[in-house]
């Protein structure tokens, strides 16, 4: 009697198992990355608080600490990320986003030349239910002016004289000229743009960046 | 909420080493419900006369599979964070087959053998020493063989990918194989008895 | 200490206590649902075989620390010294498995101090037999990158590629061989 009751249960789980997968095959395919509904309101709020932004003294701070919880993505050409790009950062366009190998879980800072790509790309991560998406504020224009070429009054007070001090061990740190004095004849022309020193990494998938791999 | 919660940052690996041990004792459990801390009972399974391999771990491949499926259908898991382990076929393939081998020698693999040597079979003792011997023997000869262990990589792909179907087709169709193979592992049993019964 | 003896008692006293297993159907959805929360919580699935070769890594470092760090197979698993090889994921799954193991055992009345092998075989042979077996379940879990519960389970939910090779040559092999190992089990 007992292997009666027995022999019904299994016939019912394999019922249920069969169903399911009945309905596996009608839905198809699971959502990448999950079901994502776009928040307009939230993400306007996002933008106009600018809670998204990373100033570029930040960044600058966490490269120097070699912080490595963060991807820095130029999205400019390829040629222009050869001539400069910011340390650490790797390289891919707009339309080759939708494919480069970032995760949902991971903290993404954007950049481009001012602000227009980044926060296109910004709000089309979002859209795609990626959390952790950053930009550069000012995108490298901005970088330019606090990092690679800062700039003081020639009337500074002397707090501001002590905080530029600071800036100017982190300018040097990528290579940059800090200058005094408000001449503009000093113009940008006469500087030239740090050569590429530090080495950016290759173009690696996310598992290549594990540090322990998580199989058997 | 979104899963896998690790990799959303919510909690930190202290306490994932803690989660891995809770996971690890409902491992344990199960294994030993189903009777994996004999050796017998796990050999059994190459001779037709107790097919529980086969059963208890396609109905786990299918029970964890559906809940893949559906949780990352309604948004709930996010299947793109979960790991793939990378296919390299060939290195695979001979492992999987001198892994077969080893099974029927020795009586367990490696998460069976753990089991057994908890409730006290001495042979699953002497087998993890085994398993440490040809760990030791893999590491000290690793270098010979490092080409063939790097040998046809397939990056981590799955079956879908693979046969380039919908997700959902491959996981009905394994639905429907492992039904089939439980409805044939019944029948095998029954007819074995049968046969031992004559026999005697 | 007569091991032969002991275990003859031991398996009629067995027969008399211990309670039956449960159905395999309902074992394997447990199973299951532990590999489930395992995705859904940690985002990786089982294993077991990880665990093994961190102890051999970390017993070939104590022995020859300058070789195991150079050998490329053992340092993958060894660190830097900073924090202990020991803290990580899959040894404490094991340690778990260990604990979870006995504690089902100990409800059923399943702990034994016993022997696994059929009538026909001597257990100094079934000892020959276990230890040659897991040497091959050693290099075989090795080459194949993970066991039955790191491949086969583990990356069968997930339909990867190699896991369901993997799990195909595990069965293929066990089978070609059941026939000649009959008298060890049978």
């Amino acid at each position: 009697m007992k292997w009666n009751i027995q022999w019904t249960l299994n016939k019912r789980l394999a019922a249920t198992a069969l169903c399911l997968g009945f309905l596996a095959l009608i839905a198809g395919n699971p959502h990448e990355g999950g079901r994502y509904e776009i928040d307009s309101r939230e993400l306007a709020l996002i933008v106009d608080k600018e809670i998204d932004h990373v100033g570029a003294l930040e960044l600058a701070d966490w490269i120097i600490q070699n912080k490595a919880d963060y991807r820095l993505i130029d999205l400019r050409s390829e040629k222009e990320f050869n001539e400069y790009n910011i340390p650490t950062s790797e390289n891919t366009t707009l339309t080759a986003l939708e494919t480069y190998p970032i995760l949902r879980n991971e903290k993404i800072v954007l950049y481009s030349d001012g602000g227009i790509h980044s926060a296109q790309a910004w709000f089309l991560l979002r859209a795609k239910g990626y959390k952790g998406v950053y930009i550069l504020r000012g995108g490298l224009e901005e970088w330019k002016d606090q990092i690679l070429f800062p700039r003081i009054a020639e009337n500074a007070t002397k707090e501001e004289l002590a905080a530029f001090e600071r800036i100017k061990e982190i300018s040097k740190f990528f290579g940059g000229t800090p200058q005094t004095g408000s001449n503009e004849a000093k113009s940008d022309v006469s500087i030239a743009m740090p050569k590429l020193e530090m080495k950016t990494p290759a173009k690696q998938g996310t598992t290549a960046r594990k540090k322990k791999k998580e199989g058997c | 909420m979104n899963g896998p919660f690790y990799k959303y940052g919510m909690f930190n690996e202290e306490i994932s080493l803690i989660v891995a041990f809770v996971i690890g004792i409902g491992f344990g459990f199960f294994l030993e419900r189903a009777g994996f801390g004999s050796g017998r009972k796990l050999a059994a399974q190459f001779y037709f006369t107790d097919m529980s391999v086969l059963k208890v771990m396609f109905s786990a491949i299918v029970t964890a599979m559906l809940g893949v499926f559906f949780l990352s259908w309604m948004g709930f898991l996010d299947l793109s964070l979960v790991y793939v382990n990378p296919t390299f076929l060939l290195p695979q393939i001979a492992g999987g087959l001198l892994l077969g081998i080893g099974f029927v020698i020795g009586g367990y693999c490696p998460g069976t053998s753990a089991v057994a040597c908890s409730t006290g079979r001495i042979d699953a003792m002497v087998y993890i020493g085994g398993i440490f011997a040809g760990i030791f023997l893999f590491g000290f000869v690793f270098p010979l063989f490092k080409d063939f262990y790097y040998s046809t990589p397939m990056g981590s792909i799955t079956l879908p990918q693979l046969f380039n179907i919908s997700y959902g087709t491959l996981v009905f169709t394994v639905v429907l194989m492992a039904v089939g193979a439980f409805v044939m592992a019944e029948w095998g049993e029954k007819k074995m008895a049968q046969k031992k019964g004559a026999e005697l | 200490m007569s091991l032969a003896l002991d275990e003859k008692t031991a398996m009629t006293k067995e027969e008399i206590k211990a309670k039956p297993y449960w159905n395999p159907y309902l074992s394997g959805i447990g199973l299951g649902l532990v590999l489930l929360l395992s995705y859904v919580i940690m985002g990786r699935g089982l294993g077991a075989s990880g665990a093994f070769t961190t102890t051999a890594s970390v017993v070939v470092e104590t022995i020859a620390p300058d070789y195991a760090r150079n050998n490329e197979f053992y340092s993958e698993y060894l660190t830097d010294g900073t924090r202990s090889p020991f803290k990580d994921w899959l040894v404490f799954e094991v340690i778990g498995v260990l604990v979870g193991g006995f504690i089902s055992g100990a409800l059923a009345g399943r702990i034994k101090r016993t022997v696994e092998k059929g009538p026909r075989i001597s257990t100094k042979m079934r000892f020959v037999f276990a230890f040659s077996g897991g040497m091959l379940m050693g290099i075989g879990a090795k080459l194949a990158r993970g066991c039955t519960s790191g491949q086969a389970l583990t990356g069968g939910a997930i339909l990867n590629v190699g896991s369901w090779a993997f799990m195909l040559m595990v069965f293929a092999g066990a089978y070609a061989l059941a026939y000649l190992m009959r008298r060890q089990w049978t």
